[in-house]
């Protein structure tokens, strides 16, 4: 943990400040709303089964991209926020369940020579921190499990600009896997009453790929539109545990849309110095 | 034309690459499957591998299968196979186990059914009237010339906050004794139980131990874990108190008796609790049914089980006679023994 706290920590501060460059790094910037299906299962919810629920999920996705000064510019930085609510089903249709997460992920990829004209790969690492839950309907004292994650990934991501006739769209393929972590879970019929009196031993456990396989899928396509770049995306995203006896599945795929845009941000003594820059309905 | 080509196949190398490295979660819904062979399989699997009684019961959970697996047949219908998964889970004798479906709910009530009632609402009408109090789930009055209070809570499903109970004390302010009556009380939160018992507590104490099963095997439990309850830091009350009891006393109610009758000045009094100290929780059957059954064991202060109930202090049935007079003999009796009580409290601060 500490280790992963101490890395965060140290690119963040690498990460700060662009200096005094001729030309200002812009933050890309979108967000997007995006609806899918959904696949749960959980064993602390239904013991001794294999029943997935199924049914949709809603998601929103706000991603900031930033070059930093890292390898003589030639990393960037990647903030994903992810806020998801997904409602389910079992087959029989007696029974809900109802999950809600949240995360953040703060990235940091190396970007490589482009081996073709227009295509950029990058790779890197990323840490990312989670949380939500998932409630059965149905349950007496095991109604809802609750989720607590943070990750080291792996990222690699392909970003591929091309036109077709005359209009400029850009693809991107981004893959994130991680492989080691912390992850909070309470044991195999293991009441949350119990947790009140006290006894909060062995609720935190290693994560890496013996207990856990999670990955995500990011497709998306930038396609400008008169004065703004709509994005299409396509994110399929798979969560797998099996720690202290429960076996856990959050199964994804969802269907994205929104806006992207640059921007460059001035702030505290910055605004003076480029002030001839913009025009501010405010300062 | 030869340039648009190579772009062309730039971006389907693109595409290819992206495919690849897809990797799409194949994982489909559960489709309802009504089968009796494998929703009888299910059943027997979760209990054998989740309920936590088999041991102290001395339920032999394999004869259980083997015996109804005869029962179970291809063609019958799913009211029949109702009936035969909810008499295998009758098997194990446990209020907290049921089969619940669309149109029934399995369970087994012999536990308060095979035994007399000791209590009647139509005679506790007697005692209330119409003129009692309502604070919250509590229902409660002066009786005895004012010299007792008496509070009636039905369940401990109906919420009592701070303030009900701060309230109820007030009125009881100048009452020397006090009769909690949970008869009929077949359970609900624990948190309302400790909650109500936090009121009586000079000082923090062990009240029992929780267990909860670690693994599929029978006897695969985690080590028991104490609990503890601290005083409230609300209006506490360390008069003299009877709490009345009978056979449907259950669940958390059983877990209340079993703190309140560690306290020096509390009496229980009645008949023997219906117990219900497993915690339930819950599974379900490929076909949608859902099975509720005790999974953690709450243990007393001594590491036993209260699952079949708590002996009262001060055993007491109401007698036909007092039944056809109208009279309540668990409440007469506790209204005299606080009296008395309160009367050599009295004489020997004299």
């Amino acid at each position: 943990m500490f280790i992963s706290i101490w890395l965060v920590g140290c690119v963040q501060l690498w990460g700060q400040s662009t200096g005094a460059e001729e030309i200002p790094l812009s933050t890309h910037e979108s967000t997007q709303i995006g609806i899918g299906g959904y696949n749960l299962r959980d064993t602390y919810l239904s013991p001794s089964t294999n029943i997935n629920y199924t049914g949709w999920v809603a998601r929103v996705l706000n991603e900031r991209m930033k070059m930093v000064r890292l390898a003589d510019y030639r990393v960037s930085r990647q903030q994903l926020i992810n806020v998801e609510f997904g409602s389910t089903r079992n087959g029989a249709g007696t029974a809900r369940e109802y999950a809600g997460f949240i995360d953040y992920s703060l990235g940091y990829h190396y970007r490589f020579t482009p081996p073709l004209p227009g295509l950029k790969l990058l790779a890197g690492a990323s840490a990312r921190i989670s949380g939500g839950f998932i409630y059965n309907t149905r349950n007496s004292n095991n109604p809802a499990s609750g989720k607590a994650d943070l990750d080291l990934n792996l990222s690699a991501m392909a970003i591929y600009q091309f036109k077709i006739k005359q209009l400029p769209l850009t693809l991107r393929y981004q893959a994130e896997i991680p492989f080691a972590g912390m992850l909070f879970s309470v044991h195999k019929g293991e009441p949350y009453y119990y947790l009140t009196q006290g006894n909060r031993s062995g609720l935190v456990h290693f994560s890496s790929f013996h207990n856990k396989f999670a990955m995500r899928n990011y497709f998306t396509l930038d396609i400008p539109v008169s004065r703004v770049t709509i994005r299409l995306g396509y994110l399929n995203s798979m969560y797998r545990t099996d720690v202290a006896g429960i076996q856990t599945h959050v199964l994804s795929n969802s269907f994205l849309i929104g806006f992207a845009k640059e921007f460059v941000a001035f702030s505290g003594k910055r605004l003076k110095s480029n002030a001839h820059r913009y025009r501010s309905a405010f300062y | 034309m030869k340039m648009k080509t190579m772009k062309m196949n730039r971006v389907g190398c693109f595409l290819l690459f992206l495919l690849c490295f897809s990797w799409v979660g194949c994982e489909k819904a559960t489709e309802y499957n009504p089968s009796p062979r494998d929703n009888f399989e299910a059943l027997w699997r979760i209990m054998d591998e989740n309920y936590c009684f088999f041991a102290f019961k001395d339920v032999d959970w394999d004869e259980v299968h083997d015996r109804y697996s005869l029962l179970v047949k291809d063609t019958m219908n799913q009211y029949e196979l109702f009936d035969v998964l909810g008499e295998m889970l009758a098997e194990v004798k446990d209020g907290h186990t049921n089969l619940i479906s669309s149109f029934d709910m399995s369970r087994y009530w012999a536990w308060y059914e095979d035994y007399p009632p000791n209590f009647y609402e139509e005679i506790q009408k007697n005692y209330l009237g119409t003129d009692y109090h309502i604070a919250g789930g509590l229902e409660y009055k002066r009786l005895a010339d004012d010299r007792i209070g008496y509070v009636y809570y039905e369940s401990f499903s109906s919420g009592v906050g701070e303030s009900n109970l701060d309230y109820m004390f007030l009125h009881f302010q100048d009452c020397e004794g006090l009769i909690i009556d949970v008869r009929n009380n077949g359970g609900g939160a624990l948190t309302n139980a400790d909650r109500i018992a936090s009121r009586f507590l000079e000082e923090r104490m062990l009240t029992g131990y929780i267990q909860y099963k670690n693994g599929n095997g029978h006897n695969d439990f985690s080590d028991p874990e104490p609990v503890y309850l601290s005083p409230s830091e609300y209006i506490r009350w360390l008069r003299p108190v009877v709490v009345l009891t009978n056979r449907h006393s259950y669940s958390a109610t059983n877990d209340f008796v079993n703190t309140m009758r560690l306290l020096p000045h509390v009496t229980i009094m009645g008949d023997r609790t219906g117990g219900g100290s497993g915690l339930p929780f819950s599974s379900e059957l490929p076909n949608g049914w859902s099975v509720r059954f005790s999974a953690c064991p709450m243990l007393d202060v001594n590491k036993e089980h209260t699952e079949f109930g708590i002996d009262p202090d001060v055993p007491v049935s109401i007698t036909e006679e007092d039944l056809l007079r109208g009279h309540d003999t668990i409440l007469d009796t506790a209204l005299e023994f606080l009296q008395a009580k309160t009367d050599s409290i009295r004489n020997e601060g004299e």
